[in-house]
């Protein structure tokens, strides 16, 4: 049983888990998903703590609306839709909070990838701490924009899906992308400085 | 012709999206079904139990109303400075002025005249005969009281049962088309109080003789 149900595509194992209420649907998707999700809300909320959260809630409320799920949309834009929106819940609640913290301080929240921009070439072409910079420059790129740059350059998504996703017209994740994109350039100028 | 244009971008970036794709992957915890499970087993559901609260209007106009309720009990229970306009205070607050200062002249001229310090006795009977009408008198017809002195009666004549026109009156009155507002009631004119009288002349009297005196040392002064 739980072979054939491995071989099941998404949309049939949450049918499976709709119909049936059978757990075992639910494990393989969360198995399924667990980690492109990880990515992407890691990349969005740049916290590892609050990413295992906004992922843990995201397989919760699947699991309570799983009857909300409608078979004509795929799983994963579904899936992809609960926790965008909750990593965006959480960014709004770090943003209040940092309005309302008596010792507000911009310069101890945000990345500082200005202090990265002194290494040496050599440095740079370093693999980890190239990374580490992109990283970082993708935290400062704006959420709109982030979210949309992250579900195409890093989750390899359609434009389609990242429509259906995020509930904007094709046109408008296009041009977003590249807004983003060009925001995110701007700010590793010194890296892709051609 | 867009296509172009986000092609052209997106050769301009490949180097970049080209590291953006080499990010490394970050994966869940170990633990993470583990715990996923544990907390749907014992029902632990935290925040996401609660789905988004519908909207519901009582809710969301009931902090409006309040306010509402409480600007407009503001402006209906706020204690005014300003004194309401009473009539019927004013007029007798001028009846007690008026008697006070008319009977404070008439009681020094009578109190001159029997002391006979007037200095011209024709003076002094003309005086007299001016003087005491108006201290006696007040003028009241000048005061404008909130009901009109053609259908006011007499308090006395109206216990004895002395007033017996009331009601064809109020027909002439209404017929006639008079202005004046149409109140039926009666007014009780104060006399002065005996003591206030009493200081008054005293004040007066020491005036006079002050006068006099310096009358008489001015003729002093003038004989050779």
């Amino acid at each position: 049983m739980n072979k054939t149900l491995t071989e099941l595509k998404d949309e049939e194992l949450i049918k499976e888990f709709q119909d049936s209420n059978t757990i075992e649907a639910y494990e393989i998707l969360v198995k399924r998903y667990k980690d492109p999700l990880m990515n992407f809300v890691y990349r969005f909320v740049g916290d590892r703590d609050a990413c295992t959260d906004i992922v843990q809630e995201t397989m919760i409320k699947f699991y309570l609306n799983k009857d909300s799920y409608r078979s004509f949309a795929k799983f994963s834009t579904w899936i992809y839709t609960i926790a965008g929106n909750l990593a965006k819940n959480e960014l709004k609640r770090r943003k209040r909070r940092t309005i309302f913290s008596i010792s507000n301080n911009d310069d101890e929240k945000t990345p500082q990838i200005e202090d990265k921009m002194f290494h040496s070439p050599e440095k740079i072409a370093d693999g980890e701490i190239r990374n580490e910079i992109i990283e970082k420059a993708l935290l400062k790129v704006k959420p709109v924009y982030r979210e949309v740059v992250i579900l195409r350059d890093i989750q390899d998504l359609s434009y389609e899906e990242i429509s259906e996703i995020t509930g904007l017209a094709t046109g408008t994740v296009k041009s977003r992308i590249n807004r983003g994109r060009a925001q995110l350039q701007k700010l590793l100028k010194h890296i892709y400085n051609d | 012709m867009n296509n172009k244009i986000y092609n052209e971008e997106e050769q301009k970036q490949t180097g970049m999206i080209r590291d953006l794709k080499k990010l490394p992957k970050i994966k869940a915890p170990e633990n993470f079904e583990f715990n996923l499970m544990t907390r749907i087993n014992n029902k632990n559901f935290g925040n996401a139990e609660h789905g988004r609260e519908k909207f519901n209007w009582l809710k969301f106009l009931a902090p409006s109303a309040a306010v509402v309720t409480a600007v407009i009990l503001f402006f209906i229970f706020l204690p005014s400075n300003e004194q309401i306009d009473n009539s019927f205070t004013g007029a007798q607050k001028m009846i007690d002025s008026q008697s006070i200062t008319g009977n404070s002249n008439a009681a020094g001229n009578e109190l001159m005249y029997k002391q006979g310090n007037m200095p011209d006795a024709a003076a002094s009977k003309n005086s007299q005969i001016e003087t005491r009408p108006k201290a006696v008198t007040p003028p009241l017809n000048s005061l404008r009281l909130p009901f009109g002195y053609s259908r006011s009666v007499s308090l006395d004549d109206y216990i004895r049962g002395g007033n017996n026109s009331g009601d064809m009156q109020r027909g002439n009155v209404v017929n006639s088309g008079d202005s004046e507002t149409p109140f039926d009631g009666f007014f009780v004119v104060e006399k002065p109080d005996q003591n206030t009288l009493k200081k008054e002349r005293a004040r007066i009297d020491s005036l006079k003789n002050a006068k006099n005196v310096a009358d008489s040392l001015k003729k002093i002064q003038k004989l050779p």
